[in-house]
């Protein structure tokens, strides 16, 4: 358990520095648009995509991606030079921060607000009906959970019966609003509960416990061929958007940083950490001078999409 | 006259009409910002078109949703049938394929299907436009697919006396009208006057008069086209700059008027590039000027791909002044 921890620990390590040699890439004005970094859900994404197969399994997440993507075993290379807008990236810079696609790792993201979430029901259901054994996870936010195309999903993942594994992270914040405000009713997992899916909230302090769960869930899943819902609560770690003024910040005192519980479990088993956060930063460092020093796109480029989708000609 | 942006024109005259008549309402998320934060800050919208008025009108009238397109611009619909002057926003243009339903089957056909027994005085205020690495789903411009919708009004300011005049035009219309704010005019200020006089839906504007070619074009691309006119000048070639603003109704009689004078057509635009606007121009051009052309009307518009993601890409697959320049002197060499 303790090895699997350390891989856990490691992965969401690897993410947060990843994300922040991106915030410094941002701040130095290398990153064209507006990016929305994953600070605080790190374990989340790193337990849940460890337990995965990404040769069966499919993850979908939204607007805030990038750690679901190396987490998926996403070159991070790639990654960094898709947010650039390099060659290199993983869509050589058509997508960008928002729409990271790695097939090959069963990763996708989306610009939509849980726009994702019928997706991965697809992907459940290509599972389901070619019998891979495969599950279909999707990652959406407390504000997602009040799209239609969410809501609808739950019903029909359940009315089906798919393998989907929804995980919604609760960050108490949708862009400025928070969800005590924008959400009606006790609770989301609550709310799921009436769709007839199991439904399981996540504890906050315990990090074991979570991890733990987190596993079990993805177990049932699998072995039961039925949908699940967590709820994981995030801590609101910066703002909606890198650089945001973050006046709408959540509150760090209630939900603190999982990364920083996963850091004190191992400390207190002697287990060394050091060594992994010191080489984690050195890799993400490299990983993004690498991606600055990929080349624009070449124009071309759209010539040959305008051939391929273009209407006349 | 005074100097505004475009999101200042559009500010104020949100703030007068809601002076002006209780019964209009701002709906949409963030618009407030901050709703249930404990913050007493306002965010005033992703662009802050609408900073200020939840201070000033209450929250009852100004009001923060879920992020539910479908509920809350059905929402709007539904209040403007029933006694309500709703301002919808819709926090950019592409998310309207979120709640599309609402705008194609229910907002754009209530009026007709009732036989004129329900009017719909609903603004739904969008932005679009590319050109800030936003991406294919937060960048699109698509005032010629919404143009295809019988019974939707479909206007596009290029500037802040367009920007806060239509707005008022399209809240006393008896038609749903979508006002598409271009993402990188809301800061471009000109001197306008203060008290915002309503521009009227349906007409084009003449920008610059010319005998050689008639250039059509609409929201930011405007900007481009009047560059290219005023250095084609230079060359002794004048070109005749029509701002089309009102997408539908189609300004088709100053544009096929300027037409009969110069003999040629193009248009420039930022939408689609197959069944766009520039297509529309170009099919009413044809049908009712043909005699006319002294020449196959041409248009300019990005290539028919989604908008790409890195800077370097979005520059080349957006229309640029001398894409326009280049465009009219093979016009009229052609
Ligand atoms: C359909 C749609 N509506 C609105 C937006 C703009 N937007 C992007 S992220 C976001 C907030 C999403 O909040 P949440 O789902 O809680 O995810 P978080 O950002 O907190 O991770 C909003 C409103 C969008 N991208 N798509
Ligand atoms: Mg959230």
């Amino acid at each position: 358990m303790h090895g699997k921890l350390l891989a856990i620990y490691n992965d969401a390590l690897r993410i947060r520095a990843f994300e922040k040699a991106i915030g410094v890439m941002a701040d130095a004005g290398h990153v064209p648009g507006l990016v929305h970094l994953c600070l605080g859900a790190e374990v989340l994404q790193a337990t849940v995509c460890n337990a995965l197969d990404s040769k069966t399994d499919h993850v979908n997440g939204s607007h805030r991606s990038h750690g679901i993507a190396l987490a998926s075993g996403a070159s991070p290379f790639k990654v960094a030079a898709e947010i650039l807008g390099r060659e290199d990236g993983l869509s050589s810079g058509l997508g960008g921060t928002q729409h990271l696609f790695a097939p090959e790792q069963g990763m996708a993201s989306n610009g939509i607000v849980g726009a994702q979430v019928p997706l991965a029901a697809g992907a459940a259901l290509t599972a389901k009906t070619l019998g891979t054994h495969g599950i279909a996870v999707c990652f959406f936010g407390d504000a997602a959970a009040n799209q239609g195309a969410v809501l609808e999903t739950m019903n029909l993942a359940a009315v089906l019966s798919l393998p989907l594994l929804f995980i919604l992270e609760n960050n108490g914040y949708g862009l400025s609003t928070s969800s005590s405000y924008a959400s009606a009713g006790v609770n989301l997992t609550e709310r799921a509960k009436a769709f007839g899916l199991e439904s399981i909230s996540l504890p906050s302090n315990t990090i074991t416990d979570q991890i733990e769960q987190i596993h079990i869930a993805i177990n049932t899943v699998r072995t039961e061929s039925r949908p699940l819902f967590l709820e994981a609560p995030i801590p609101r770690l910066t703002g909606h958007y890198h650089g945001d003024a973050g006046n709408f910040a959540g509150d760090t005192d209630t939900v603190p940083d999982p990364l920083l519980l996963l850091r004190e479990f191992l400390d207190a088993q002697n287990i060394d950490t050091a060594s992994v956060k010191e080489q984690s930063s050195t890799e993400m460092d490299e990983v993004a001078g690498r991606a600055l020093r990929s080349q624009a796109p070449s124009p071309q480029i759209l010539d040959t999409w305008r051939s391929i989708l273009g209407a006349t000609e | 006259m005074t100097t505004l942006s475009v999101k200042q024109a559009l500010n104020q005259a949100l703030h007068q009409l809601m002076a002006a008549d209780d019964t209009v309402i701002v709906v949409g998320e963030d618009i407030v910002g901050g709703a249930g934060s404990g913050s007493a800050e306002e965010l005033g919208g992703a662009f802050g078109v609408t900073s200020g008025l939840a201070a000033r009108f209450g929250t009852a009238r100004v009001i923060d949703t879920p992020i539910s397109e479908t509920a809350f611009v059905g929402m709007g619909i539904g209040a403007a049938a029933t006694g309500l002057k709703p301002i919808i926003e819709v926090m950019f243009c592409d998310f309207m394929g979120v709640c599309f339903d609402q705008i194609m089957n229910q907002a754009a056909k209530m009026r007709f299907l009732s036989a004129d027994q329900i009017q719909l005085p609903l603004v739904i205020r969008t932005s679009m436009g590319a050109g800030d690495s936003s991406g294919a789903m937060h960048s699109q411009s698509l005032h010629g697919l919404l143009a295809s919708i019988a019974g939707l009004r479909v206007v596009c300011p290029s500037n802040a006396a367009d920007a806060a005049g239509l707005l008022k035009s399209a809240l006393s219309d008896p038609n749903p009208v979508v006002l598409l704010e271009h993402k990188g005019l809301y800061d471009l200020e000109t001197d306008i006057d203060p008290a915002l006089p309503a521009v009227p839906i349906g007409q084009g504007k003449i920008l610059i008069e010319g005998a050689a070619v008639t250039l059509v074009t609409v929201s930011a691309m405007v900007h481009h086209a009047v560059k290219a006119a005023k250095q084609l000048e230079k060359d002794g070639i004048t070109v005749e700059v029509i701002d089309a603003r009102s997408i539908s109704p189609l300004d088709s009689d100053l544009i096929t008027k300027s037409v009969a004078k110069t003999g040629r057509l193009l248009v420039v635009d930022e939408g689609a590039a197959f069944g766009g606007f520039a297509d529309m121009v170009i099919a009413e051009v044809a049908q009712k000027a043909f005699p006319h052309l002294k020449a196959a009307p041409r248009k300019i518009t990005p290539p028919h791909t989604p908008v790409p993601y890195a800077p370097s890409l979005e520059q080349n697959w957006l229309p640029s002044t001398p894409d326009i320049i280049q465009g009219v002197k093979d016009l009229l060499n052609a």
